[in-house]
């Protein structure tokens, strides 16, 4: 069973203002146990605005949202118990640390669940390790980290939840190269190791496109595109009119392809696109 | 959430009120509300709903709009008017052991319900009509004279312009910090009143610790810009009055005489 499907899901923020505007059209979609999916699309395309349906932080318009096979807005459910079974990490998500010791932030989350201390303490060890620190950093003050190590920490307090799926906004927004791939290589690390389910969301598809299984496309509140990664990436010319950055390898492969070269365009990684580059070599040469 | 208590609650149009200079709205504004304390005969509070009217259909904002933004105060409205009806002495009209309930009492009570929607009503006009942009510019060009008296007017303007910039960024972070601590399960409307403000804490730290950080960078930023206060500065859009506004300043003018003419020919009865 999925563990959260969207069906129909319609919204607009500032309903019968002269502000109004339709977030999200009719958005279906269904993410399983296990899953790794990307979520891109333009700034402005309604990511963030959908993700919050994800956990009941906003409530469609029309449309179902239902987690577990259970529809979050009918069933006289806590939405609270939702919540930790759906982690989500905000962009920015350092500007949500408030304790003075990172142990401390950490369990917030747990805490709320009403876990005894025990367990909560257990948890923000293991989360921790998860993103990479080790314990030395339990009685650290957070506001004296680096911008990485920040952000590791806030990812931390979400994943002390245990939640079924992991959901984070942008998680790379504003690192450096290395701090970018080093998060990224520990979620993929943390859900092979976890199995938890991991979305990732980012405007820009170089980000993620090594990392993730599928993809979906939002442009304007609706679903563009939407398949495996491969699959989304051989339709570039569109990913381009969505207005989206394709990743550099891609755009030289696409390049060559259009001068008339023939060369495999479906390559995602770096490896890839030299294996496709050097058969192409073998093949003018002979 | 946050953002649909609009800041202010402009609403974008072309009335003929929404193209006023935003200097003769201020000043209308102080003109009305005289208006309202001086209208104090029936005739000249007929006449003051007349107006209002009026001005709320130049306005072209929907008058339950305006209606509704006074709802928030009728509490307080008819605090003040029963205070007023039972305090007033005069002949009575009503006894019940202590409480004496007069004619003049039940006049000014009545007369004070109307004065002070009206008050409010027409005050709220000027916030719908004019963004708060429009609003500081105008405040600053009015007090500019000041300058002269050492009154730090354009340290005021600045203050009031980053003020106006950083509202919505800051609202905008509120909102999102209170996303983030309820995605990690935070309660905000638990019903005991202490626990209510504790479960703030994670909200307002990080907003007040955002705040600062903001106001740091943007001192930063300014010093190494090298501002000095804004002696000699010029602004690029200088508000001028037009002949709408004269004509505007000439009504008010009239109905403020109309007014003083009503409470001399039919005064109040009491
Ligand atoms: N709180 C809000 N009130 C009104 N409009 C909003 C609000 N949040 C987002 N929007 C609008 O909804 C659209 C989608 O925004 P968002 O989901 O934040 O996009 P993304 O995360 O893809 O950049 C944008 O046009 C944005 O201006
Ligand atoms: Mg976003």
């Amino acid at each position: 069973m999925a563990i959260i499907e969207l069906k129909n899901v319609n919204f607009r923020y500032g309903s019968g203002t002269p502000f109004e505007k339709q977030a999200l059209h009719d958005i279906s979609l269904s993410i399983e146990p296990g899953d790794f999916l990307g979520i891109i699309g333009h700034t402005g395309s309604g990511k963030s605005t959908l993700i919050r349906h994800f956990n009941g932080l906003l409530r469609p318009d029309s449309g179902q949202v239902l987690v577990n096979g259970d529809d979050i807005w009918t069933a006289s459910k806590d939405i609270r118990s939702i919540r930790f079974q759906i982690g989500l990490v905000f962009q920015y998500p350092e500007t949500q640390i408030f304790e003075d010791t990172v142990a401390q932030d950490i369990a917030y989350g747990p805490r709320n669940m009403g876990l005894d201390e025990k367990e909560v303490e257990l948890r923000v060890h293991e989360a921790l390790q998860f993103v990479g620190l080790n314990d030395s950093y339990l009685e650290r003050n957070p506001f004296r980290l680096s911008g990485g190590e920040l952000r590791r920490v806030a990812i931390a307090g979400v994943i002390a939840m245990r939640p079924q799926v992991l959901i984070l906004d942008e998680p790379t927004a504003g690192l450096d190269p290395e701090g970018r791939n080093k998060i990224l290589n520990e979620l993929e690390q943390f859900r092979r190791e976890s199995g938890t389910a991991i979305v990732l969301v980012s405007h820009s598809m170089e980000d993620i496109a090594e990392h993730v299984r599928n993809v979906l496309v939002l442009d304007h509140g609706k679903i563009a595109l939407d398949g495996t990664t491969s699959a989304v990436f051989s339709q570039a010319e569109k990913l381009v009119q969505l207005g989206l950055d394709i990743p550099q390898i891609t755009k030289v492969l696409l390049g060559l392809k259009a001068k008339g070269y023939a060369v495999d365009t479906g390559a995602l990684t770096l490896d890839q696109a030299e294996r496709a580059l050097l058969r192409l070599f073998e093949k003018e040469r002979r | 959430m946050t953002r649909d208590i609009t800041i202010g609650q402009f609403l974008p149009g072309h009335s003929i009120m929404h193209r006023l200079d935003p200097r003769t709205k201020i000043v209308l504004t102080f003109f009305f509300i005289i208006q309202v304390f001086i209208s104090r005969s029936a005739a000249s509070l007929c006449f003051l709903i007349v107006l209002l009217g009026f001005l709320i259909a130049s306005s072209q904002v929907p008058a339950g709009k305006v209606l509704k933004g006074v709802r928030p105060m009728i509490p307080v409205i008819v605090f003040t008017a029963l205070l007023n009806i039972f305090y007033v002495s005069g002949e009575p009209v009503f006894t019940f052991f202590f409480l004496q309930i007069t004619k003049q009492g039940l006049f000014t009570g009545f007369t004070l319900l109307v004065r002070l929607t009206a008050l409010i009503a027409g005050c709220s006009l000027i916030t719908y009509t004019t963004s708060l942009n429009a609003l500081a510019a105008g405040l600053e060009q009015l007090l500019a004279p000041l300058r002269r008296i050492h009154f730090p007017v354009s340290e005021l303007s600045m203050t009031i312009s980053i003020t106006l910039r950083f509202l919505p960024t800051l609202a905008e972070e509120f909102d999102r910090i209170i996303d983030a601590q309820k995605a990690r399960g935070a309660e905000f409307n638990s019903g005991n009143p202490i626990k209510k403000i504790k479960s703030y804490f994670p909200v307002l730290l990080p907003l007040f610790m955002s705040a600062f950080r903001r106001a740091f960078e943007l001192t930063n930023a300014i010093e190494c810009r090298c501002y000095q206060g804004g002696k000699g500065r010029t602004k690029m859009n200088v508000l001028k009055l037009a002949p709408r506004d004269f004509c505007a300043i000439a009504f008010f003018v009239i109905t403020f005489f109309l007014t003083i003419a009503f409470n001399y020919y039919f005064p109040a009865p009491y």
